[in-house]
């Protein structure tokens, strides 16, 4: 090659197999701490601490998160915004409708738990769309 | 706003990939910088111009009216 590489932003970086890492980690103790809590025989102060178990290395998988977002470039991070808003504002969509079919009594009460699902799939959502607006 | 990205890569037979590479971006951001959907930014337009030997304005045309997406 005839060019010279400059210093990028993107060195650095918080490795694939560190984040998966994390991530592998994590997703581990939320399963952990949900078969724990549907386990009989353990006392409040037990069940409240398997229920903020999860909380330290989900902070740390947000850290990694957050510091892969700050070393992307301008594009992909204007990307990865796009897809933040419209996650956010059909998430936010969602919820208030589901709402609504609750107080028309169609649906069931709703499993708080499972929002993050819907996030993450309009989170794709919304970086798929963004990606084939800039192609 | 347009520019002659494709072109002057093309002069120097580089990939997307190592255009990418030499200015420290992703490959998406040269093929939405390359298709005019996406206007860089002051630093990165200096950054790839510099890589060309250029400079913006020689790489980058502003056209008035012509700013949105």
């Amino acid at each position: 090659m005839n060019y010279v590489s400059h210093k990028t932003s993107g060195q650095n970086q918080i490795s694939p197999a560190a984040f998966w890492g994390v991530l592998s980690v994590a997703s581990a103790i939320d399963v952990g701490a949900g078969w724990l809590l549907r386990q009989p025989g353990f006392g409040t102060h037990a069940r409240i601490f398997f229920a903020l178990l999860p909380i330290p290395a989900n902070l740390v998988l947000v850290a990694v998160i957050v510091r892969r977002i700050r070393r992307l470039d301008e594009f992909l991070r204007q990307a990865h915004l796009e897809a933040v808003a419209i996650a956010f504002l059909l998430t936010g969509l969602a919820v208030f409708v589901y709402g609504y079919l609750q107080k028309a009594q169609a649906v069931p009460p709703l499993n708080v738990g499972i929002v993050w699902i819907f996030m993450a799939a309009f989170y794709g959502l919304g970086y798929a769309i963004a990606m084939r607006h800039y192609r | 706003m347009k520019n002659r990205l494709r072109v002057l890569r093309a002069e120097k037979d580089w990939t997307q990939a190592q255009l990418a590479e030499c200015v420290g971006i992703s490959r998406q951001a040269v093929i939405a910088v390359e298709n005019g959907k996406y206007d860089p930014a002051l630093p990165l337009a200096f950054k790839l111009a510099r890589a060309f030997g250029k400079t913006v304005e020689e790489v980058f045309l502003w056209e008035e009216g012509n700013d949105s997406h």
